[in-house]
């Protein structure tokens, strides 16, 4: 190990030399097989829809007990396992070197030309990999194979998810204070399990999908009035801010709620924080947050029903509301489908939608008021319970 | 056919007949002339040689004539059983037309040969044919320089002379000067001579142009086919003027003793049986028969089923051992097939045909079969679509039932040997598609299609099996890298090799023989540093 350590962070030091070791020791297996002449093999749980499980006591997409076999000698699974194993190589030499990977330098790592003659006598070459998308569907298996998130293995991604409130806590080495950081917001580092709370003064987390509104919010000071903790995810979640906001519910105990466009994406980024997503259901043990609740903007919101007056008046509605695309319907009839979404008011929202064939964007609120998004509708939807769970 | 035409040629000598109907012995132009001239040596030589049961030593060269354009001067040496020094002259200088009876399985299509080149050269140039000949054991080589008086049909001797054999040598040397055409005639002549040495690949065949190349076929084999018999004719197998012919030299006095004695297969018994049954007095003396009467017996003759089928022991088929060994060294393919079918009759005479496979290797692919036909040894070179084996080959057989999508890199040899030939115009380059030698080509392809069909499938699995674990040992360094990498401290370090050569093992058992030429893994794939 280089000087390097010196200057890295004393919690990364520790996590590095646990999970380095569960990384080797994971194919460690496969080297012992080969050397007492047996196939060496993978038996990797299936990362496929039809493996993916939605457990409803714990209202969370699981991965199933299915798995597949990669065996060294199958000719179809070969390649495979070739970059499972160089990928692992690769991790394991970054962790040793006290690196932090990006997948994208995974990517540039592990790409390189095999040359050789083919039976025909032919010289050829091919890429140990091609594109990234095979090298992060390696990295998946790995991560499903070793039972490590790629956070475990110190590997970064961009980060998107920002956050501010009244919550102090440590990262790295450092005490960072998210109620001082002035117009900006602290950034949620890749590794959010390295982040320790230390001491929080709030009652709920409310989470924005658009970056935007986000900073209308923190700059109109609705944390400090609301004594809320302010998630934005800008967009799909990623990993790392979904993995911050579960901790946020679970060690902190607070209420977590979600504002996004009444659309069938915003609703499925809700259902990503809450249940967990298809293609990394094997995370969601860790990173859905079972009890996050759907605070708008709802389709009800919009037209009102029976018992609720609408937010927005005939004329609003004219002017903010978007007619609905193609994808939108097409999408919005695939979550019908889906098992989580199979409940009563969201059957009623999703089938409003498609009777009206309308969408709206929760910038059309602020464009009614900055103050009526964050005095009226927000603590109205909260006090009176007009969510859904 | 050539006898019939002769008949009304009667009054004039031979070699003036054959002078005005050169285009008949293949003479028609002067690119012909020279191919057919290298033709009939070659064939005498090999006669002389092979047709003895000799190892064929056989020199051809064609150089230009030094002064004289469009002239060129043949000589074709073989190590043969040679000519006797008196027979010189007439053997090269007197056309005959052959009255023998007794049939023969031989190269020559006229019993012409060398004769009608002789011929040839003195027309078109007018120098005298040298030939240099010793039999086996002849204490004298002679050398005669030779020309035909036409008119009178006997040979002339310009200069004759002889001298000690000290080296025990025995054959002959023929050295012809005729006007040719090597431009024209070089494809033909060079595939002729590649032809021929296909089928003998016991000979040694050098071969100098006039452009000074050399082809050298050196004899790859020493196993020389037996050499054909002569056979008495079958009663089915013959005609009036070849009855006419056999009475005029036969012995035999009466009906029943000509019978019983100068045909194939019948004995006294099946000749009175037969003479009963068509009322011919047995007694009666042969050489009294009247025209009618011959006419009426060689009608019966042909008529008569209770005549043993006729033999086939006399005539020499290539083999099939000889015709793969031919196709594997001229043709260099990866694949060889060849079969001898059983004799058949046609119109009294005994009949075999061979054929030959060739498959891959250096063959060049085709739209169709490349087809290499012979009858009794000789290529054929003209004519091909108007062959029976072209027929065959494009019209009967589907090539995609055997595993064969042309383009396809095929060769089909078909060999058709045989007292008579049912050739194809006068040029005697294609057979005609006589049902029975249809039926025998086509069963002959099938047979050697199918093990072409055998092998393919064959191969085709192996190369499956070859592909697929090459697929797997092209990442064999990649898997054991990243092995060795997490061995590394288990206790001690583990060398790369060592995972390379296990895992390599594990593919070499799984799929065994196709993977007998690789040793290691290194032979796969290749190392960038």
């Amino acid at each position: 190990m280089s000087m390097s350590h010196l200057y890295t962070s004393k919690v990364d030091q520790k996590i590095r030399i646990a999970i380095t070791e569960k990384l080797r020791y994971r194919f460690l297996e496969l080297a012992k097989a080969v050397l007492s002449g047996e196939e060496p093999k993978m038996i990797i749980p299936k990362r496929t829809l039809s493996n993916t499980v939605y457990d409803k006591e714990r209202k969370l997409l699981l991965l199933g007990s299915e798995t597949f076999e990669r065996r060294f000698l199958d000719v179809r699974e070969v390649r495979k396992f070739m970059q499972t194993l160089l990928m692992a190589k690769i991790i394991y030499e970054a962790l040793k070197n006290n690196e932090y990977p990006t997948i994208r330098d995974l990517y540039y790592r592990g790409k390189h030309t095999i040359r050789y003659r083919s039976f025909k006598k032919s010289i050829e070459e091919e890429n140990t990999w091609d594109e990234q998308k095979e090298s992060d569907a390696v990295l998946r298996d790995i991560e499903v194979y070793v039972g490590l998130l790629r956070e475990d293995m110190l590997i970064l991604s961009k980060e998107k998810g920002k956050v501010v409130g009244d919550l102090r806590i440590r990262s790295g080495d450092d005490v960072i204070d998210l109620s001082k950081m002035g117009h900006g917001a602290y950034a949620i580092e890749p590794t959010p399990d390295l982040i320790e709370f230390l001491d929080v003064n709030a009652e709920l987390v409310l989470v924005v999908e658009k970056d935007a509104v986000f900073q209308q919010l923190h700059r109109a000071g609705f944390w400090k009035k609301y004594r809320a903790i302010l998630v934005t995810s800008a967009g799909q979640p990623d990993r790392a801010t979904r993995r911050f906001v579960r901790r946020l519910n679970e060690e902190l105990k607070l209420p977590v709620y979600i504002l996004t466009d009444a659309d069938p994406y915003g609703w499925y980024i809700y259902s990503v924080f809450k249940i967990g997503s298809i293609t990394l259901s094997y995370e969601s043990e860790r990173l859905a947050t079972p009890n996050a609740k759907f605070l708008g903007v709802s389709m009800t919101d919009i037209f009102g029903d029976k018992n609720k007056k609408p937010y927005l008046s005939e004329e609003e509605r004219r002017n903010f509301i978007i007619k609905a695309k193609k994808a939108d319907i097409k999408r919005a009839q695939e979550l019908l489908n889906y098992e989580w979404f199979k409940t009563e008011k969201w059957m009623k929202e999703i089938n409003i939608f498609l009777e009206k064939q309308s969408k709206l964007e929760i910038e059309a609120l602020t464009g009614k008021g900055l103050y009526f998004l964050m005095d009226t509708y927000i603590p109205t939807k909260i006090q009176t319970g007009d969510f859904i769970d | 056919m050539a006898v019939t035409i002769l008949e009304k040629f009667k009054s004039i000598s031979p070699a003036e007949f054959f002078y005005r109907n050169k285009e008949i012995a293949g003479f028609s132009n002067p690119a012909r002339a020279l191919y057919q001239s290298v033709r009939e040596l070659v064939e005498n030589a090999f006669d002389a040689t092979d047709g003895h049961g000799i190892l064929p030593n056989i020199e051809i060269s064609i150089d230009r004539h030094p002064e004289k354009l469009n002239v060129y001067r043949i000589t074709v040496k073989d190590n043969g059983i040679g000519i006797p020094g008196e027979y010189i002259p007439e053997a090269f200088g007197k056309v005959l037309f052959s009255s023998k009876y007794v049939l023969r399985q031989s190269r020559g299509l006229f019993g012409l040969g060398a004769k009608m080149v002789v011929l040839y050269g003195q027309i078109t140039v007018g120098e005298p044919a040298e030939i240099i000949s010793a039999t086996i054991g002849s204490k004298k080589v002679y050398m005669y320089r030779i020309a035909i008086d036409i008119k009178e049909n006997k040979p002339i001797i310009l200069h004759k002379a002889f001298w000690i054999n000290t080296t025990n040598w025995h054959g002959t040397i023929v050295r012809v000067s005729i006007e040719g055409d090597w431009g024209r005639a070089k494809q033909k002549i060079l595939d002729y001579v590649r032809r021929t040495a296909i089928v003998t690949p016991y000979a040694n065949i050098v071969f100098k142009t006039p452009d000074g190349d050399v082809y050298v076929y050196p004899s790859v084999t020493n196993k020389v086919p037996p050499p054909p018999k002569e056979t008495k004719p079958h009663p089915h197998g013959v005609d009036i003027e070849m009855l006419k012919a056999m009475i005029s030299e036969t012995k035999a006095e009466t009906l029943l003793d000509f019978l019983a004695s100068e045909f194939q297969g019948v004995g006294e018994v099946t000749a009175q049986r037969f003479l009963q049954t068509y009322g011919f007095d047995p007694s009666k003396k042969v050489k009294e028969l009247t025209a009618e009467e011959i006419e009426k017996f060689v009608k019966c003759l042909k008529e008569y089923n209770e005549f043993k089928k006729p033999r086939a022991d006399h005539l020499s088929p290539i083999g099939a051992e000889l015709i793969k060994i031919g196709l594997k060294q001229i043709l260099k393919p990866e694949f060889v097939e060849a079969v001898t079918c059983k004799p058949v009759v046609y119109e009294g005479h005994a009949l075999i045909v061979e054929v030959g496979i060739g498959y891959g290797g250096s063959i060049p692919p085709s739209d169709q079969p490349i087809i290499l036909r012979y009858a009794n040894k000789i290529p054929l070179l003209y004519d091909e679509k108007s062959d029976v084996s072209w027929k065959v080959v494009s019209e009967n057989i589907d090539w995609k039932y055997y595993e064969i999508e042309f383009p396809a890199p095929i060769a089909i040899l078909v060999h058709v040997c045989g007292t008579k030939i049912p050739y194809k115009g006068v040029g005697k380059e294609s057979i005609a598609d006589v049902p029975v030698i249809e039926k025998e080509i086509e069963e002959g392809i099938r047979y050697v299609a199918r093990a072409l069909k055998q092998y393919l499938l064959k191969k085709q699995r192996e190369e499956e099996a070859l592909r697929k674990a090459y697929t797997i040992i092209k990442y064999i360094p990649e898997i054991a890298s990243a092995l060795s990498i997490f061995a590394s401290a288990n206790p001690e370090k583990i060398d790369q090799k060592i995972f390379e050569a296990k895992l390599f093992e594990m593919v070499k058992s799984k799929y065994g023989e196709v993977l007998k030429n690789i040793s290691s893994v290194r032979d796969v794939v290749i190392q960038s540093e």
